[in-house]
């Protein structure tokens, strides 16, 4: 377990991260989200060590070092041109305390479960942006850290290479605890069980996606009409519904019909439906109206 | 200890696999078969393409082989080591800057360990250089002009070895200290310039770091009374060198590209 208390950090006379609290459990992925600025970048430096904070403790029960039992992946990490995918990872493992014979094997089992095991005598120059995110995860996990730090892991991803590292991600989670920054959001959505939002230093939302879900889902109903018209009768009827071409969105709330009532109610219409469904705001829905809150 | 040998394997590889142990030491053992070469065929190269008037004779000085051991020291020193000094004093601040240090520093890493795997990379690709260099000179110099004594003559280099340590270490604390371009700057102007400058004005004083290299030629045939006090001063300023160095890598560390 992980607790973060009252992290603040200030360069001059502007802060950047201000009383930020938040506890990570273990074997747990949690998102850090919040738009460019928001300081996630200055909380991720500070839990690994690059930076002190200005105030605040970040506890790690039983660690003394805690950059012992840390993994970090940057954005765009950065690797010697001139040495191989192995001879990098061993160099990490060694750095991060585990013995030099030791330290070699770990190399060679991440690399083969990043899926790098082919390339790892090739010298990291010759990386393509996919391997070198690939290789910049062996490095972070070939000490078994407790805590995983990933700045946007895949953001700077083509949609092939997201998918494989999100997959590495997950079969991690049960390895270890995550904290990565995104603002790739249906990522996140697919293996979060904690968001953390941050905005303008501060967090401003945190919770189980669960929890945050009901707050700000917003359940409501999706009708689809055949003619637009209809749609426009139809939401005239209803003060609260949203209309748009074809489509009535109409809003969850007491006093709103049941599913059984709204499907009895426009099966006795003149109207014809394409479809009802209940629909509830992404995740991204949700982050934009806590950004904007 | 671990952490030493591995950040020390990491900068020999680096090292090896830009050739820079080739070509560091091929530029010293141009700059020092140069002098011995021209000096002996001066008026061969005069009368053939020297465009001279018919009868002009040119009564050239008698060339000891100190004297072109001097020679080649100041090639050395002026270009040799004007390239030395730009190579080391990159080697922290470009990695800090591009961040390539970045994946290094998340760790318990030993700055110590740091600074010093890349002090004994870069000194040793200095001394080997100028092992290379002297040993082309002195080659030459013994075949054209005659031999020095062999105790004299490694007495010499190991000076001029200590002068390197001293620059290494100046470069190296600059490296750690500031951003890749000052660093580089300020280097230049140490030794190079510096020693332009000590050549121009050094009467006034007797012992300075940059008297050192021509104290180490000096002992093939007259020791100076300075050279014992340059040396210690040299190593005494080297060792604060490397603990400033040590001391600014864990400070500066924070400035790293992410």
């Amino acid at each position: 377990m992980i607790h973060v208390e009252q992290l603040t950090k200030t360069f001059g006379a502007q802060t950047v991260v201000n009383d930020v609290n938040f506890t990570l459990e273990p074997h747990t992925a949690t998102a850090l989200i919040g738009p460019n600025g928001a300081g996630k970048t200055t909380t991720l430096s500070m839990l690994t060590g690059l930076l002190s904070p200005t105030s605040g403790k970040i506890i790690m029960p039983g660690v003394t070092d805690i950059r012992k039992e840390i993994g970090f992946l940057p954005q765009y990490p950065q690797f010697y041109p001139w040495l191989t995918a192995l001879e990098f990872t061993e160099m990490a493992a060694v750095l991060s305390g585990l013995p030099k014979k030791q330290a070699k094997k770990e190399a060679q089992r991440v690399l083969e479960f990043v899926g790098l095991a082919e390339a790892m005598h090739k010298k990291t120059a010759t990386f393509s942006g996919g391997m070198k995110q690939r290789l910049g995860m062996a490095q972070a996990i070939v000490h078994k850290p407790k805590l995983l730090l990933l700045d946007e892991p895949v953001s700077a991803l083509d949609p092939v290479g997201r998918r494989e590292i999100m997959e590495l991600l997950k079969q991690l989670q049960e390895q270890t605890t995550i904290l990565y920054s995104t603002h790739i959001l249906n990522d996140a959505e697919e293996m979060t069980d904690q968001v953390l939002f941050l905005r303008g230093g501060q967090l401003v939302e945190q919770g189980n996606l669960r929890e945050v879900h009901a707050k700000y889902a917003e359940p409501r109903y999706l009708i689809e009409f055949v003619e637009q018209a209809h749609a426009q009768k139809f939401a005239s009827a209803w003060p609260t519904a949203e209309w748009k071409n074809h489509i009535v969105r109409l809003p969850i709330t007491e006093g709103q019909p049941t599913m059984t009532q709204l499907l009895r109610t426009l099966a006795n219409s003149p109207y014809t439906v394409v479809k009802v469904e209940q629909e509830a705001a992404s995740l991204e829905e949700i982050f934009m109206k806590v950004v904007e809150r | 200890m671990n952490q030493f040998t591995i950040l020390l394997r990491k900068e020999f590889l680096e090292a090896w696999r830009s050739f820079k142990f080739l070509w560091m030491p091929l530029l010293f053992i141009i700059l020092g078969i140069t002098d011995p070469l021209m000096n002996y065929y001066l008026n061969d190269i005069l009368s053939s393409v020297g465009n001279m008037p018919e009868g002009t004779v040119i009564q050239l000085p008698d060339l000891q082989p100190a004297d072109i051991l001097m020679a080649s020291t100041g090639q050395f020193q002026l270009i040799g080591l004007a390239v030395f000094a730009v190579s080391v004093a990159g080697m922290m601040s470009r990695e800090r800057q591009n961040g390539t240090v970045t994946l290094l520093y998340v760790r318990p890493l030993s700055y110590t360990a740091l600074f010093l795997s890349k002090f004994i990379m870069a000194l040793f690709l200095g001394c080997l250089s100028a092992v290379a260099g002297y040993g082309a000179s002195m080659y030459y110099t013994a075949l054209l002009y005659g031999s020095v004594n062999a105790i004299d003559f490694m007495k010499m280099l190991g000076t001029y070895c200590l002068w390197l340590l001293f620059v290494t270490a100046v470069c190296l604390m600059f490296s750690a200290m500031l951003k890749t371009g000052a660093a580089i700057a300020i280097s230049v102007i140490l030794f190079p310039v510096g020693l332009l400058l000590d050549t121009m004005i050094g009467q006034f004083w007797h012992v300075s770091p940059h008297k050192l290299g021509n104290y180490g030629v000096m002992l093939l045939t007259e020791a100076s009374p300075y050279y014992g006090k340059t040396l210690a001063l040299t190593c005494l300023l080297a060792l604060i060198a490397i603990i400033i160095g040590i001391v600014f890598a864990k400070r500066k560390s924070i400035t790293t590209a992410i």
